[in-house]
């Protein structure tokens, strides 16, 4: 079969008609559709972990919730024992109270500092000095207990006791006691 | 034989040209190409929007549970930060250095030669805490030195088995200037300060240090 020249025209025409609607199909069309699938499962596939992330977060977060009455306990505790107000109303009244009924009737106290507690956000330390001017040894001694045990809020930093030269049944002691109160 | 004459010979020969056109058959085969490639585009194109649902679905999952995510990370900070609160609290309720047993073992020591002018203490440190003591005091007796140091070492003793690192040293040792009566009989006085120095609690431990690769 002998081709024309018209013929041969055609069918070069063709053949790059051909080319360019296979490079239009994959320029145009199967490119940026397949760019667009590669992109929607890379999201799919980034999303995935995110989202079991997430429950991973909320689940955990409900568990704390679970256990989170037991774990702030001492802190309920500790909210409920320091009493509204300011503590230089309230600390040295306490104090009074608390060494009469110990049975030692004077008792000065008087704030001797203040300080941020770094390990406890919300709280700050007070220091406060507690004069006994006439105190007998065992009485005071039972008295210290009696604080000890009665006020975990409270700790005795330094004390000292000195005999009375007059009065040899009496010493005078001084108290340096350290109390946790709230910012 | 019949003899069978062809006279539309010319007529089929065209027929026949024209049926092997290049030309139609090559837009018969291109028009079989495209048809392959539009559904195979089509399908891609399917493809694509079931996955396009399916992120949708995916994000709207995301958007649902990112924001109470959100909120249970921070009360769940909220959480841990009181918990660590409470736990701390606890624990310096726990960790306080307890001066009531100090005074009861004191008492207990002290014999009646000994009389005890002035005491005093304090306490320093976190975790590992120190305890120092200082007792004055006048021994009387046949030999005052000899009961102050009875003392000393009663002292230490009396501490050792419930504190760490009791050391009981003396600061300073007199012979008394004034005689006391004793036992009804005038007795010879010595005067002493004796320094306790002893430590209670647990050294902070440091958080252990991550080794760089």
């Amino acid at each position: 079969m002998k081709l024309g020249k018209e013929e041969i025209q055609k069918v070069v025409l063709g053949v790059l008609l051909f080319f360019g609607l296979i490079y239009s199909y994959f320029d145009l069309l199967l490119g940026p559709l397949s760019k667009r699938q590669e992109a929607t499962q890379a999201s799919i596939a980034a999303l995935g972990p995110e989202i079991a992330k997430a429950k991973e977060q909320i689940e955990k977060t409900r568990q704390l919730e679970l256990n989170a009455d037991a774990a702030m306990l001492t802190a309920r505790q500790v909210d409920t024992m320091i009493p509204e107000g300011s503590p230089v109303a309230w600390f040295p009244t306490r104090m009074t109270e608390f060494f009469k009924k110990q049975g030692i009737d004077k008792a000065l106290t008087r704030m001797n500092g203040e300080m941020p507690d770094k390990e406890l956000p919300g709280f700050r330390k007070l220091v406060w000095g507690v004069d006994l001017p006439k105190v007998e040894f065992v009485n005071f001694a039972e008295a210290v207990a009696a604080l000890e045990n009665q006020e975990p809020l409270f700790e005795i930093g330094a004390l000292q006791i000195d005999a009375s030269r007059e009065d040899v049944e009496s010493q005078h002691a001084l108290i340096t006691l350290n109390n946790l109160v709230k910012q | 034989m019949a003899l069978r004459l062809n006279l539309y010979h010319e007529v089929l020969k065209a027929k026949a040209l024209k049926r092997r056109d290049p030309l139609k058959i090559s837009i018969y085969a291109l028009s079989a190409i495209a048809a392959m490639c539009a559904c195979w585009y089509l399908i891609q194109f399917m493809k694509m929007h079931s996955m396009s649902d399916e992120l949708a679905r995916v994000k709207a999952e995301f958007d649902q549970v990112e924001p109470a995510a959100k909120a249970a990370r921070k009360r769940e900070e909220e959480l841990t930060a009181q918990s660590q609160i409470s736990t701390q609290l606890a624990k310096r309720m726990e960790g306080r250095f307890y001066w009531a047993p100090v005074l009861a073992q004191i008492m207990q020591v002290v014999p009646r030669e000994v009389q005890i002018t002035r005491m005093g203490g304090d306490i320093s440190g976190e975790g590992l805490r120190r305890c120092m003591i200082t007792i004055d005091g006048l021994s009387a007796g046949i030999d005052p030195r000899r009961v102050a140091e009875d003392l000393r070492t009663a002292i230490a003793e009396k501490f050792s088995p419930n504190y760490k690192n009791v050391t009981s040293t003396f600061k300073m040792l007199e012979d008394g200037t004034e005689m006391v009566m004793l036992d009804g009989k005038q007795t010879a006085t010595a005067v002493f300060a004796i320094n306790v120095q002893l430590y209670t609690g647990e050294e902070k431990s440091n958080a252990p240090v991550r080794k760089k690769r």
